[in-house]
């Protein structure tokens, strides 16, 4: 928990610059080909591209955990976060649905 | 045309479509054919970005070419996602890919052919899977998207080339992805074929010695005579007729030799050097690079290359681009003297314009079975000298190549401490094994 914590919050600190006029959120992906949690942070600028530049990969596959781990870095930074790849999941603790619907390109 | 002592068999050359931006579209959940994502290198070397993948629907839209475009020429669409290369990913996903390969056909029968395209002789296998081998590829592509999320380009053929060019020309603008070429369909699939260039193994020179010939069109070439050819173009005149008659009788598992080995590197400059000792330290760098490379082998070499270009502006002056120089040497690999020798080349030829790329190769190459002593240094000396460079490579493959570098590379203008996590001159690995 605490490396991947660790390194994820360290990258996120080289990143988040905070330019004005920009957006930035954090992207969970639920990777079913490797059975990761790969996350990213996305960065676009007003009218801009997007730059999606990749944190970490969490090799421990347990939702359970992520819950944990993303309560933990939102203690910190309360960044949005989008989901991709949970749709029908549950979160463990609260029972809430991971992701609402589908996106465009899933 | 009788083809019936040609070599008859079933092969795919399978290749994945825009590899390094469908695996980063993959890992972020995204379809591959779908997503506008391109992967650009923002190494310093590359001027601001260098785009090294672009997705389908990206090329599509924003009429973008298929690789290595300028960040430039990229617009400034907040549609577009721009992600940062990850070389080491896309060689685990490439042995992945590989493996799966190997599920259809024998170990030996499977070859790879670059990060995103093998070869796969599947003569002998491919009746263990379905009614043809269209139907076998068609599963084999399944396999590879169920399992990796990756689609895959297919061509078949009797024989490799017959395989590489249906890939080229036809699966890739194929709704199923898959192209076939076989004996009986060369006149209709090579013949009709009207941009020579597009064929494997013609490019625009070798397109414009065909012109000067007459010849314009695969159809034209393949009904050249052959001796013409070969008196005209050499090898590659005989080479090239072979594949206008969608003939290849290479045998893959045939263990090529090669005359020589050598062992090198280039790299670009990430910017004009102007300063002899800016210049000397990058040299001496890859000097001992090199040393490093040759010693994880066991090799010694006794023939060093040294290759300059110029910076851009410096070369249209209308003046030489750069020079290149070799030098021949005791066998060795030991890093100074190694590095000594490329001082004195570059010295020997250079005078004071600015640089931008630099190549070094080591080439007369022996297997090192022992150290050769000389008459005039103490024994002791030379074998201290022998073992602190086995320490330092082994302290470095321990701990990587940062633990341990020489001082000249804090220098102003080195370039080893960062370019010792590129791989291919991008993001990731260790480059001095």
């Amino acid at each position: 928990m605490n490396s991947d914590f660790r390194i994820i919050i360290q990258r996120i600190e080289k990143y988040f610059t905070r330019r004005r006029d920009t957006e930035y959120y954090l992207q969970v992906v639920n990777d079913q080909y490797d059975e990761t949690y790969n996350f990213f942070i996305n960065i676009r600028p007003r009218n801009q591209r997007m730059h999606s530049i990749p944190l970490h990969t969490v090799e421990n596959y347990r939702l359970s955990y992520l819950e944990k781990l993303i309560n933990k870095i939102m203690e910190q930074y309360q960044f949005s976060i989008t989901y991709d790849g949970f749709v029908g999941l549950r979160w463990p603790m609260n029972q809430e649905l991971i992701q609402k619907r589908r996106h465009k390109d899933e | 045309m009788d083809y019936s002592k040609e070599p008859h068999g079933v092969f795919f050359l399978i290749d994945n479509k825009s590899f390094y931006a469908s695996v980063e579209a993959t890992m972020r959940g995204l379809n591959p054919l779908k997503e506008l994502l391109v992967v650009m290198s923002e190494a310093d070397n590359t001027n601001g970005g260098l785009v090294l993948a672009t997705s389908p629907m990206a090329k599509k839209i924003f009429h973008l070419q298929a690789n290595v475009s300028r960040q430039r020429n990229l617009p400034q669409d907040p549609r577009l996602i721009v992600v940062p290369p990850r070389m080491n990913l896309y060689i685990k996903r490439n042995l992945q890919i590989n493996n799966i390969f190997r599920e259809f056909a024998a170990e030996c029968d499977v070859w790879p052919y670059s990060i995103d395209e093998s070869i796969i002789d599947m003569t002998k296998s491919w009746r263990l899977f379905g009614d043809s081998p269209r139907a076998v590829a068609r599963l084999i592509q399944k396999t590879v998207r169920h399992r990796l999320g990756l689609y895959t380009t297919v061509g078949i053929g009797d024989n490799p080339v017959q395989a590489k060019i249906a890939l080229d020309i036809y699966a890739k603008h194929d709704p199923e992805l898959l192209g076939e070429i076989h004996y009986e369909t060369v006149p209709e699939k090579i013949w009709t074929i009207a941009n020579m260039t597009d064929v494997w193994s013609i490019a625009k020179r070798t397109e414009k010695r065909l012109n000067r010939l007459g010849i314009h069109n695969m159809r034209e070439l393949a009904l050249t005579n052959p001796f013409y050819l070969k008196q005209e173009l050499g090898l590659i005149g005989e080479q090239i007729f072979a594949i206008a008659w969608g003939i290849d009788r290479t045998r893959l598992a045939d263990n090529i030799a090669p005359k020589s080995h050598s062992i090198g590197n280039s790299q670009v400059l990430p910017r004009d050097y102007f300063d002899k000792n800016e210049i000397e330290t990058v040299i001496k760098e890859m000097g001992q690079q090199v040393a490093s490379r040759l010693r994880h082998h066991h090799k010694q070499t006794s023939c060093l290359y040294l290759s300059v270009t110029y910076a851009y502006a410096a070369r249209v002056e209308g003046e030489r681009g750069g020079f290149s120089v070799a030098g021949n040497l005791n066998y060795t690999d030991n890093d100074q003297e190694i590095s000594e020798l490329l001082t004195y080349l570059f010295e020997s030829q250079w005078q004071g314009q600015p640089v931008r790329n630099l190549a070094v190769y080591s080439s007369k190459l022996i297997s090192k079975t022992a150290q050769q002593l000389d008459f005039f240094t103490p024994v002791k000396q030379q074998c201290q000298e022998e073992d602190k460079l086995a320490i330092i490579d082994e302290i470095r493959s321990r701990y990587g190549f940062q633990s341990l570098v020489y001082a000249n590379s804090l220098l102003k203008g080195g370039t080893a401490i960062h370019r010792a996590t590129l791989v291919g001159g991008h993001n990731g690995g260790n480059a001095y094994e």
